[in-house]
Parts: C-alpha cells; sequence; structure tokens
C-alpha cells in the first residue's frame, strides 16, 4: 500500500541488521482485530506503564488516601497522629468563617459565569465573522500568557483607593468618584472577579472560537436557504452546534472558580474583615495560618468536603444536560 | 527465538532504563544531604530580611566572617529570615528553619511546650551574663517545664512615628509631637487636609498586625484582652477600652477623612508607605527604624517618633514585645552548641562587652547601616545606658529627632503582650479592624462578641 | 495525506472568505448587516486592544517612570522624563534575572516530567493494551475528577516527610517535577490521540519485527507532533500559572520561581523598581507567544483536542 511504503523504510533505516530478517512463527497470520503482542512483552508493557504507576502513584493515589486519613486524624506533624473520627469535619462545620468561605467562593463563582461566561462568547462569534482573525486571537490571548502573579499585582496597582489610583484617574476623567475598590468589603469580591476574568477569558475565546470554525458550512448555508437572516442563524445554528463545548466550559469554569486562591490570597489574604475569604483560602488558613503550627486535620476535612461537593454538582450537572448536548 | 530476541532486547532497554532512574534518584537524595566533616560543624542562622539592602547584606556577611575567624571550627550559613504569623508554620512544619531562628515574645514558650525548640538550658546558664537579664524578659523564652527554649535578643516598645515634613508643611511643630490621643486626631486632620496624606495610618492587614497595633491602642486606654494565664484564661476583648478605641477609629476613619485610602497595611507595607511620604503618623515597634533604612531608604530628616500617648488611668500603658533567638530542635548536641555561641556574638555581646559592641557598631556604621536605634533593655537599665556610652561615637541615628521617645519612654509603664494564644488573639482582631475601616456603619459590640468568642476558643486549646 | 486536487479547497471549515459560513453573502449584501458588522468589529476591536493590551502597555511605561510619577499621575506620559534606571536597578538589586531563570528551570522540569509520563501511559493503554488497561483507565478517571486541592495538604506531607527516603524534599525542584506529570488529563490526551492513529502502520510495524520501543520511538512519537504541542502548550502554562505549590515546597529564596518571588519583596522595592521587575518577567512570554501564536491557535492540534 502506497503509505504504508515510506514509513517502512523510515523504521529499516533506524533498525539494525538483526531486526531486517523476516520474523519467524509472529508473522503467521492471526486475526487482525487485536495487535496482540508475544506474550514476553507484556514485562515492556509494565516498563512503559512504569513512570505514570510511579508518579501517579506516589503523587497522586496515594495523597489521595492520606486526604481521607488525615481528615480523621490530629496532626500537627511533630507530635504522633491521634485518630479522632469526624471531628474535624465538626470543627470545620462549626466555624464561623465556614459559611463566610462558602458563600464568598458560591458568590465568586456566581460572578465569574456572569462576567466570564457570555463577554468571551459574544467576542467569540464576533470574531468568527472576521476575515483575518488572526490579529483578534493574539489580543484575546494577551492577558493569558502573562504570568498570574504579575497579573494580579498589576491589577493590585490599578485598584489604588486614593483619587491618585490608575482605575480611579480614568474614571475621574469621565467624572466617576474615586472608587475604594479592595478597601471596601462590597467592592473586594467582584473586583477580584473583574481580574480574574481578565485574565482567564482569554482561553475561554480561543476555545470557542476553535469550536465555531468547526460548525460546518453546509448547515448555515440550509439556514440561509430558508431565509434565516443573521440571528436566527446564531441562535439556530450556532448555538446549538457549540452546547458540547459551552456546557464543558461552564462546568469547567464553575469547578475551577470554586477552587480560587491566587487572587485572595494576592489581593487581600481574605480580608477586608473576611470579605474575600475562599474555601481554598481557609484551607490554607487551617493548614498553614497558625504560627504555633497547622491543624491539617481540619484543612484536610475541608477538602473533602470541596472535593465531594463538587464531585456531586458535575454528577447532577452531566445528568440534567445529557438531555440536552448534543452527540 | 527471534521475538524472544525482541523481547529481551526489551527488557535490557526497559532494565537500563529503570537503573538509571533509580541511579538519578539516589544521586539526587545524596547530593541533598548535608555534608559535614567531623571537625567543623556547619550551622544556618537567620540573616536579614528578604529585600535588605546589598550594603545591610555585606555587613552581615563581615559579622560572620568575624564569627568565623574567631571560631574555626564553626561554618554558618546566612539564611534571609522574616518572621510573619502565617509563614513562619510553614517552614517550621518543613523543617526548613535555620539552625538560629528568631520568634516573637509571644510565641516561644508555646513552641518550647510543644517540643518545638531545642533545649538550651545548659549552654545559656553557662553564659557569663545569664543573671544579669532581666526577669521577665527571659521568662519569655522559658517553658512552662523552666527550660530554657530562647534567648532574649531585642525588647521594644510600641511608639508612635511622625513624619517632620508633613508636620511641618500641616503648620504644626515637629519638635512638639501630639501627647494625647485628642492631639493625634486633631493633627491627623491638619495633616490630611494640608498635605493630602494620610494624617494617621493604622495596620489593617489580615496577618495579625491589625489586631497587635488595636491591642496597643486598648493599652494605651487602660484595657486589656485577656484575664488569667494559659488555657484558664479569659478573653476579655470587647472590655470598654476596645469600643472607645475602635470609635476613636471610626471617627477618624469616617468623619475627619484624615486615614487615607489604604486600610490593608502590613508591617512592611505600612514601613513603605511611610518612607515614602504617604503617612503622617503611626503606631508600631520602637525599632522600625532599622527597616525604614534598610528597606525604604527613608531619608533620615523626615523621620520623628515619640511615646504613645497614655490615658490618665492606672491601667494605662505601653505594649511592650521583644524577639528571642531559638535552635530548631533537630539540631545536634555540636550544632547546638555552635548556635548559642553565635546567638552570644550576634546578639548578646554587642550588649554586654565594651569592645565587641564597639566592633560591631563601626561594622555596622562603616556599612551606613543604622547604629543606636531605640531599644529596651533586655538586661537592666544601668546595662543599657552603659552599652549606649560605648557605641556613642558611631551612633548616626538622628537622636535629636527621636528624643520625644527616648526621654519618655521609661516613665510609661510597660505592659507585656497578652499571656495565652497571643497571635490568635490579634487574629481574632483582624477582622473587626479591617471591618470598622471599611464598613462605616460596622456593628462593633456584633464584631467584638465574635473575635472574643474565636479567641476564647482558641485559648482554651491552646492555639 | 489525502491530497486534493488543486484548486478546491477542503469545506469542512466555515471561511468567510468563501462567504458561506455564518455570515453569507446575502447577508453581506443588507446594509444593515454591513453595517452592524463593522461597528461590532470596531468595537470588538477597540475592546481588545484597550482591554487586553492597555495594561501591559501601562506596566511597560510606568517600568521606566520615576516611582513619584507613577504614584502621583500615573496616567501622564514622563512629566519628569524617563528613569532608565529602574530596569538596571530591577535586574541587578532585585535580581530578576535569577528568579526568571528559576523559573524557566521549573516549567522545563516539569514539562519534561509530563511528556514522558503521557507519551510512555497513552502508548501503553492505547498501543499495547495490556489487560489490566481497564482498571488503569479508571483509576486514572478517577483522578481527573478529583480537585487539586484535595492533594494540597498530604503532598505537602508527603514532600516534607517522604515514606521510604528519610530526606525531605523541600527546596528541592524535584518536589515540583515529579508531582507535575501526575496530570491525568494529560495521559487521557495522548490516549485518544494514539487510538485515532491508523492501527495498520503498528501492524506492518510488527510484521517487520519491530519492538515496543522501536515503535514508540520511531513511528509513534514523531507521529504524535500536534497532541505533543497542544499537551507541551497546557504544560508549560499551567507551571507558569504556578503558585501555592512553589510557594509552599520552595522556601529558600534563590530557588523561588518569579512567581513566588515577587510577592514577597513587594514591601522592600519601589515602585517603580518594581513594576520594572514585573514588565521583565512578562517580556519573554508575550515574546515567546507573538512568536508562536500562529502555529498554537492555528494549530490543527487544539481543534483535535477540542473535539476530543
Amino acid at each position: 500500500m502506497a503509505t504504508i511504503e515510506p514509513v517502512a523504510s523510515a523504521v529499516e533505516k533506524t533498525q539494525d541488521a538483526r531486526m531486517r530478517q523476516p520474523a519467524a512463527e509472529s508473522s503467521r497470520p492471526r486475526a487482525r482485530r487485536r495487535p496482540s503482542w508475544p506474550p514476553g512483552d507484556a514485562l515492556s508493557t509494565l516498563a512503559f506503564l512504569l513512570p505514570m504507576l510511579a508518579i501517579f502513584g506516589a503523587f497522586s493515589w496515594y495523597p489521595i488516601v492520606r486526604t481521607v486519613i488525615m481528615s480523621l486524624q490530629h496532626t500537627n506533624l511533630v507530635q504522633p497522629a491521634t485518630w479522632v473520627g469526624f471531628a474535624n469535619f465538626s470543627t470545620v462545620i462549626h466555624d464561623p468563617l465556614f459559611p463566610i468561605a462558602v458563600k464568598n467562593t458560591a458568590e465568586f463563582a456566581l460572578l465569574a459565569l456572569v462576567f466570564g461566561y457570555p463577554i468571551p462568547l459574544i467576542a467569540a462569534v464576533v470574531m468568527s465573522s472576521v476575515r483575518r482573525r488572526g490579529i483578534y486571537s493574539a489580543l484575546a490571548f494577551l492577558p493569558v500568557v502573562i504570568p498570574p502573579v504579575v497579573a494580579v499585582l498589576l491589577w493590585k496597582t490599578f485598584y489604588d483607593a486614593s483619587s491618585t489610583g490608575v482605575f480611579n484617574t480614568v474614571l475621574g476623567w469621565i467624572g466617576l468618584g474615586p472608587y475604594p475598590w479592595l478597601q471596601s468589603q462590597q467592592t473586594a469580591l467582584p473586583s477580584l472577579v473583574l481580574e480574574s476574568t481578565w485574565a482567564n477569558a482569554g482561553a475561554t475565546v480561543i476555545i470557542y472560537l476553535a469550536a465555531l470554525t468547526a460548525v460546518s458550512n453546509e448547515l448555515y448555508e440550509a439556514a440561509s436557504v430558508d431565509g434565516a437572516g443573521l440571528w436566527k442563524k446564531v441562535w439556530h445554528v450556532t448555538l446549538p452546534q457549540l452546547r458540547g463545548v459551552l456546557l464543558v466550559t461552564m462546568i469547567l469554569q464553575i469547578i475551577g472558580t470554586a477552587q480560587v486562591f491566587l487572587e485572595p490570597y494576592l489581593f487581600t489574604s481574605g480580608g477586608p474583615a473576611n470579605a474575600t475569604l475562599t474555601v481554598l483560602l481557609l484551607i490554607y488558613n487551617y493548614a498553614f495560618g497558625n504560627s504555633l503550627g497547622g491543624d491539617y486535620g481540619a484543612a484536610t476535612a475541608l477538602s473533602l468536603m470541596l472535593a465531594g461537593f463538587l464531585a456531586v454538582f458535575s454528577l447532577v450537572y452531566l445528568r440534567a444536560t445529557r438531555s440536552w448536548s448534543s452527540a | 527465538m527471534k521475538s524472544k530476541g525482541r523481547a529481551m532486547a526489551s527488557i535490557r532497554m526497559g532494565a537500563t532504563v529503570a537503573a538509571v532512574s533509580l541511579l538519578a534518584v539516589g544521586a539526587v537524595t545524596a547530593s541533598n544531604a548535608a555534608s559535614r566533616s567531623s571537625d567543623v560543624t556547619t550551622i544556618s542562622v537567620a540573616s536579614l530580611i528578604p529585600g535588605s539592602t546589598k550594603a545591610a547584606t555585606q555587613e552581615f556577611a563581615a559579622q560572620v566572617a568575624e564569627f568565623e575567624k574567631a571560631n574555626p571550627s564553626i561554618k554558618v550559613k546566612s539564611v534571609q529570615y522574616q518572621w510573619t504569623g502565617p509563614t513562619f508554620a510553614a517552614k517550621l512544619a518543613a523543617g526548613t528553619l535555620p539552625t538560629v531562628f528568631t520568634v516573637p515574645f509571644t510565641d516561644a514558650r508555646s513552641l518550647g511546650d510543644n517540643g518545638q525548640l531545642a533545649d538550651l538550658t545548659s549552654q545559656v546558664k553557662a553564659l557569663p551574663y545569664f543573671n544579669k537579664f532581666n526577669p521577665a524578659v527571659i521568662a519569655e523564652g522559658t517553658d512552662s517545664k523552666g527550660q530554657v527554649v530562647a534567648v532574649p535578643t531585642a525588647a521594644y516598645a510600641q511608639a508612635l512615628h511622625y513624619n517632620r515634613k508633613l508636620f511641618t508643611e500641616a503648620g504644626l511643630n515637629p519638635n512638639k509631637p501630639p501627647t494625647t490621643w485628642a492631639q493625634v486626631m486633631a493633627d491627623a486632620t491638619l495633616i490630611s487636609q494640608k498635605t493630602g496624606a494620610a494624617g494617621y495610618a493604622e495596620m489593617g492587614a489580615d496577618d495579625n498586625t491589625a489586631g497587635w497595633i488595636l491591642t496597643t491602642l486598648v493599652y494605651s486606654l487602660g484595657g486589656r484582652m485577656e484575664t488569667g494565664i494559659g488555657n484558664k484564661a479569659v478573653a476579655t476583648l470587647d472590655n470598654p477600652q476596645t469600643v472607645s478605641a475602635l470609635n476613636m477609629l471610626k471617627t477618624m476613619r469616617w468623619t475627619d477623612n484624615s486615614m487615607g485610602s489604604d486600610f490593608s497595611y502590613g508591617w512592611s507595607d505600612i514601613n513603605q508607605a511611610f518612607a515614602a511620604g504617604q503617612v503622617g503618623m503611626y503606631v508600631s515597634g520602637s525599632d522600625v527604624y532599622t527597616n525604614l533604612v534598610q528597606a525604604s531608604n527613608i531619608n533620615p530628616s523626615i523621620y520623628g517618633v515619640t511615646t504613645i500617648p497614655l490615658a490618665r488611668s492606672k491601667t494605662a500603658g505601653v505594649l511592650g514585645g521583644g524577639t528571642l533567638a531559638a535552635v530548631k530542635p533537630s539540631a545536634s548536641a555540636a550544632e547546638v552548641a555552635a548556635a548559642v555561641k553565635w546567638i552570644d556574638f550576634y546578639y548578646e555581646q554587642p550588649l554586654v562587652n565594651e569592645a565587641q559592641a564597639v566592633r560591631n557598631a563601626k561594622t555596622l556604621s562603616e556599612s551606613k547601616q543604622p547604629v543606636g536605634v531605640p531599644a529596651l533593655p533586655i538586661f537592666n537599665k544601668a546595662q543599657y545606658a552603659l552599652a549606649n556610652t560605648w557605641i556613642k561615637p558611631y551612633i548616626n541615628v538622628p537622636v535629636n529627632q527621636m528624643k520625644p521617645f527616648t526621654s519618655g519612654i521609661f516613665s510609661q509603664q510597660l505592659v507585656p503582650e497578652p499571656e495565652a494564644s497571643t497571635q490568635s488573639v490579634y487574629h481574632a482582631l483582624d477582622p473587626v479592624v479591617e471591618a470598622v475601616l471599611t464598613d462605616q456603619n460596622a456593628n462593633i459590640p456584633s464584631l467584638l462578641k465574635q473575635a472574643n468568642q474565636a479567641a476564647q476558643t482558641a485559648i482554651k486549646q491552646g492555639t | 495525506m489525502i491530497a486534493y486536487p488543486l484548486g478546491r479547497r477542503a469545506r469542512r471549515r466555515s471561511d468567510p472568505a468563501d462567504g458561506e459560513g455564518l455570515v453569507s453573502q446575502a447577508d453581506l449584501r443588507r446594509p444593515g448587516v454591513r453595517w452592524g458588522l463593522g461597528t461590532a468589529h470596531t468595537i470588538l476591536l477597540a475592546g481588545l486592544v484597550i482591554i487586553g493590551v492597555g495594561p501591559i502597555l501601562w506596566l511597560a511605561k510606568s517600568a521606566i517612570t520615576p516611582t513619584q510619577d507613577t504614584i502621583t499621575h500615573p496616567m501622564s506620559l514622563f512629566p519628569h522624563g524617563a528613569a532608565w534606571s529602574n530596569l538596571t536597578q530591577a535586574w541587578t538589586n532585585v535580581d530578576v534575572g535569577r528568579y526568571f531563570w528559576n523559573t524557566i528551570v521549573i516549567a522545563i522540569g516539569s514539562w519534561l516530567c509530563q511528556i514522558v509520563v503521557a507519551t510512555t501511559a497513552g502508548f501503553a493503554l492505547s498501543v499495547l493494551r495490556p489487560r489490566y488497561a481497564k482498571l488503569i483507565t479508571g483509576l486514572l478517571l478517577t483522578t481527573l475528577f478529583v480537585p487539586a486541592i484535595v492533594l494540597l495538604v498530604p503532598l505537602y506531607v508527603e514532600i516534607v516527610h517522604p515514606p521510604l527516603v528519610h530526606h525531605s524534599f523541600i527546596d528541592s525542584y524535584w518536589a515540583i517535577w515529579l508531582p507535575a506529570g501526575a496530570s491525568a488529563f494529560n495521559v487521557v490526551l495522548m490516549t485518544r490521540f494514539f487510538d485515532n492513529l491508523p492501527r495498520e502502520i503498528f501492524e506492518a510495524a510488527r510484521i517487520d519485527g519491530c519492538g515496543p520501543f522501536r515503535l514508540f520511538t520511531s513511528i509513534v512519537l514523531p507521529m504524535s507532533r500536534p497532541i505533543l504541542g497542544v499537551v507541551s502548550v497546557f504544560a508549560l502554562l499551567a507551571s507558569w500559572k504556578d503558585f501555592l505549590w512553589p510557594l509552599l515546597v520552595l522556601t529558600d529564596p534563590n530557588k523561588q520561581p518569579l512567581s513566588v518571588r515577587l510577592p514577597t519583596i513587594q514591601a522592600q522595592t519601589e515602585l517603580g523598581v518594581f513594576l520594572a521587575a514585573m514588565f521583565i518577567s512578562c517580556l519573554v512570554p508575550i515574546v515567546g507567544f507573538l512568536i508562536f501564536q500562529r502555529s498554537f491557535l492555528r494549530g490543527p492540534g487544539l481543534s483535535g483536542a477540542i473535539k476530543g
């Protein structure tokens, strides 16, 4: 076959003399369903799987088991651990900061969805109708490329609450008064969401754009033939075709923002007055906040609670949207 | 046969890969292991705050060289270090603290009781000046079993720092700083109106510094945050003086508008803002001038410091604190001995030995580091006065500008920080301060009630 | 590999150049649509420039502006001249170069580990197909659904007190490189890609006596360039964004990457120099992006990954 020969010859070039001899019994015709390698290669299969098994075993599966164990223990890493059953979960639930953290995290996720979900979609749809969209995609993706810490520190400068802060100066040009941004409990969380959207929306735009360009032209042509205008085409062709991607990005965004840590930590350390305290920041504070030693039991208990919630949420979400997403 | 040859080649290759990786891991582990020959002990010591100037770093290196010359069997590695509530815990857990590190008065005893500091009793008691330590100060480094786990290196009292240049610009006399809180408020209003800078700034960061400064204010009005000691202490965060202090902040913030627009300052940030001329007055430890010079390159002529105004009450006092040097619990006996020698050389000798004090002062002043920053005695007052005469020729800080503090501090009542779960008490107060400064309608009584509960829980658990 | 007859474009992608995508020729003939689209494009472009590039331009400008000017008049253009000394100070005093190098070393190590783990595992699961592949895939998928926070504390404890080796891995780059490889997402991407490779090639190679290692290095890897590109970009971006883990694990300032170091020294560095340091740390990613954006953003690998 035309396509195999070049490849085979390439293989031949890299093989040594021994391999050039035709293989013996394994060349007998067999059922072509499943390539079955000679049994001796079970060892090489294992060799191939070794990196993954070692890495995942050490840094993924073992820590998961440890999390469950540590959440049922009282540990401070100096004295030996003691089993305390569900006491850690109880501590977390009764901590007055827990409902605050949950509320803030939910608010962050919701605001991020409101700001960061429709805007990239609209931008991507507009972009897909542009001839030379290279410059558009590059501009949209640029903020994603900036190291996140730099982005946060830069926006922290922008958010200076004095009248000579960057944003306050610019808004002052159109007569809008100086805002407290990070210095007020009402505006701190939205300020964080704003920066987070700026830094991340570009990636979503690119994903939507790629999905949009995959929508086949025949559908649009058919719609045009049926007399559909631009809006109708967007509503009846574009969005339905994008359903799968839209639903996936929504759940991914929710899961991502539920674990937000960088923005609250660097912008406000959870302040002012715990207005930007998120669940992940609370976990961090449990583990590393107390100068006399951390409460790792409470930290792991809260991690498990968050993971459990996200798992249940994902299942409910997938089930609910199964009927809506296209095959 | 051929396939077996295939398999053998594959197995051989797989085995080679595995062997190489194991070797690599082994090499990494071996290279990470500390190298220590039999007669040289290597210790790592806390040096300067990260980001310190090159001159300060060089000066420290000069001191290290001097110590190594006098102790050829000890090698010293400097590690940049700054104690902050949140970062210390991580380092402690990870075991990445240097052999010799510093902790504030607030934590040493608890850390010692939890077995997280090495026992230094025998070496410290052998020091010739051990009995000269101020008993209150050495008690901060002694755990409940009577073991010395940390050596006092410095003590400070809270002070009111002010910008003389902004005072002048506002029409105030920089040589007559405020002596009552009412005057502070009035001066702050004038400064913010005339110069646009924050007249009075208060730390509002979530890393326990907000609670620390609030406690200072409360002490100066006569209140206390706790009664009793240890796990049986009772939290009294919601005492009337705390309410007064918070109301005072509320007035300055919302009525007088004299606190500027940044309410999340931490210890380093507020120093930086002050040195940049953005803050008229603020409360912090009496020793911050060093940081102002080393980190923020302050113009010395703008610096002024005075005592904290005290209310006319028998319990009104100035919050005092200090720093101790401790040693990692995992240090070997040789390392502990070397560590105590370093502590003695670097922290104590300049206070008790004239020759060393002069050498130390000379090195500092040659690298343009501040000499003569106001401090509180960790030995008795006579020793402190004596040590100051030794270094007098090298003092390069503006002493006249510091006179309001140095002449007034010794007549003020020095009050130690809350004894039980100090950092947790401060942490419970952080959101209260932040709420008052960012929300005009903050409900002070309810906030204090929550803070009190949080503090009481921490006290009971000993965290 | 299928050659198109000359002069005929592949019709799979909707290309407005054909006028047959979302916006048809009929639409463009209506002036309302033309105007509306034109306005939308202009607004979008202006918005992207101001919002996307604006902050970075401000950073560039402020990096060479004296601190006082940045504080008092942040939006004015060099009222008192430029301060190039900010850049030199950032390079020497703040030592941006060293932290930048650390960031690169960390990124390369993480990338390598991810590539090794993902390609070998994907190859084994997809091509070699051992009998227990289903079990491994199942375990992989469970980790896919476990958010990273769950691993944070025990992973930290494991680095501090590793079970077999009695030596902490704190302040060692291995503590960042190795856990980075545990990305189920990468393995799934690779496995899917390999699943889509034509099986006939493997058959032919096996007939020719090719063993699994040769198959891997000489046939599969060269064919995987698109997906390797996608995984590499994801790996580099993830390493770039990583903050909490290096913050916890690297306590020695000399080993820290930029992301961990910059916030620590903010209070000790004057604003102008600090902004200059931030700008320098942006340069390489921006320049790298501008150079490679064509191949990444338009590449076939990305659409393949998304469709999958």
